[in-house]
């Protein structure tokens, strides 16, 4: 290695030269293929320009930008802020900020150009290499867009109006690569003229059910079937000052059967179901459906509804 | 000059251990799936094919529960129900109604088998998931 070198001198200043080199470099790479401007394509805009739907340009695709390109970044951007032809405005998501848009806009740019515009010979090798360099413009992005995500998100378990029914191409679970979730209907659809609730679906489902606003057959084959409801209330009396728990059967069998529950979640004996919070929360008894699909039990007073009477 | 190089490795792997794990941090976030969406994958990715994602919501707006979890069998437990196409095919769970009379039937692949490849058998955003086992929850 030293042998090469006449002195280590030249080679040090070499050394020294590089990362201020590709810094700058990088400083330029990193705003364009920044992960954050990744990740927001793949939630925001792979559904459309991964497939090309309504002729979005796929990143890909050289051809599909050969039109676009030369129209310049500033005009692009304008288009994906304000909407242009079958583009909505900011790709159909209001809670993307400008900074949000143009990251991801960058991502996508950034996979189109290397092809069209080398630079000079040296540099896309470096660039390339160091691309995961922080760089300035990519803290600006994520400050811009700090309000509905990261460290600042009011509280990481409840889920902001933005993030709430998505359709299944958006949903993080559905791929959106995939022709079958293109084809899938979205929750929102449906659930406009439900009555809303504030947990879960954001459906109150037993409201519906009671103001025919959804008729959910009671047999597989036979429209016409009517529940057995049986009109009993269990109250359960509870430790502490927690308003006692009233369960209703009327509600549960408008759904559900007697099987379902007896013998196997719930002995149909008074005191013989020793239950807790704890036990619920994890996924026990009243747990088996209420924080799955069923009102979760963040809606305490659904079931501690029953006021205690004063000691005397 | 070697040793040096290996502590250049190892900062390079803890540097891409760091990545890693803030990539996976940030894909977990990323998930906003519909209350009570079960993803199945008892067999799903062994088979190449993508994880079934199971709509509670579109169903209970057309059949009570009592429909699928007691007359069709159902465990409340998802992936618990050892649920594979021959059975489907042959009129079992999902086969009941997707047979083309009462729902659509099972040539539709896409339709179902539509979540993300290697996405865990859960119950989406269930309780239990968001505050116990994230990811494992069934």
């Amino acid at each position: 290695m030293i042998k090469k070198f006449s002195s280590p001198l030249p080679a040090l200043a070499a050394i020294a030269c590089v990362p201020a080199l590709v810094w700058i470099i990088a400083s330029d790479a990193g705003a364009q293929g920044s992960p954050d401007g990744k990740s927001l394509y793949a939630i925001r805009c792979a559904a459309c320009h991964d497939t090309g739907l309504l002729g979005a340009p796929k990143p890909g695709a050289a051809g599909d930008w050969a039109a676009r390109l030369p129209r310049g970044r500033d005009v692009l951007l304008e288009h994906a802020i304000k909407g242009f032809n079958k583009m909505p405005p900011r790709g159909g998501n209001p809670s993307l900020t400008d900074g949000d848009v143009a990251a991801a806009l960058d991502y996508m740019l950034s996979r189109v150009e290397p092809r069209k515009a080398p630079a000079t010979p040296a540099e896309p090798a470096a660039s390339e290499k160091k691309a995961p360099v922080p760089a300035p413009v990519v803290k600006k992005v994520r400050s811009a867009s700090a309000t509905h995500r990261g460290v600042n998100a009011f509280n990481r378990l409840m889920k902001p109006p933005s993030k709430r029914n998505l359709p299944p191409t958006q949903d993080g679970i559905h791929d959106p690569g995939s022709e079958g979730t293109q084809a899938l209907q979205a929750p929102r659809d449906s659930f406009e003229t439900l009555p809303k609730a504030n947990f879960g679906n954001r459906v109150d489902w037993v409201a519906a059910l009671n103001n025919g606003d959804i008729a959910p057959r009671y047999d597989r084959m036979d429209p016409d079937a009517k529940p057995i409801i049986m009109d009993l209330n269990i109250v359960r009396e509870v430790k502490g000052s927690m308003p006692d728990v009233v369960y209703p059967h009327k509600q549960h069998t408008e759904w559900l059967d007697c099987s379902n529950c007896h013998p196997a979640i719930f002995l149909p004996q008074k005191g013989a179901n020793p239950m807790s919070m704890a036990g619920i929360l994890l996924g026990k008894q009243c747990g088996v459906c209420h924080g799955k699909v069923a009102f979760p039990v963040s809606d305490c007073r659904r079931c501690h509804s029953a006021k205690k009477e004063p000691a005397n | 000059m070697v040793k040096r190089s290996g502590r250049a490795a190892g900062i390079a792997l803890m540097v891409l251990a760091v990545g890693a794990s803030i990539a996976g941090l940030t894909t977990s976030r990323q998930v906003h799936g519909e209350y009570g969406d079960v993803v199945i994958n008892n067999y799903s990715d062994e088979a190449g094919m993508r994880p079934v994602v199971f709509p509670h919501w579109f169903h209970r707006i057309r059949f009570r529960c009592k429909v699928c979890h007691a007359d069709l069998g159902f465990k409340f437990e998802a992936g618990g129900n050892d649920i594979n196409m021959l059975k489907i095919i042959d009129g079992a769970y999902c086969g009941a109604c997707h047979n083309g009379d009462i729902a659509w039937s099972v040539e539709n692949c896409d339709l179902c088998h539509s979540a993300k490849p290697r996405t865990p058998t859960q119950v989406h955003d269930s309780t239990i998931q968001k505050l116990v086992a994230p990811g494992k929850s069934k």
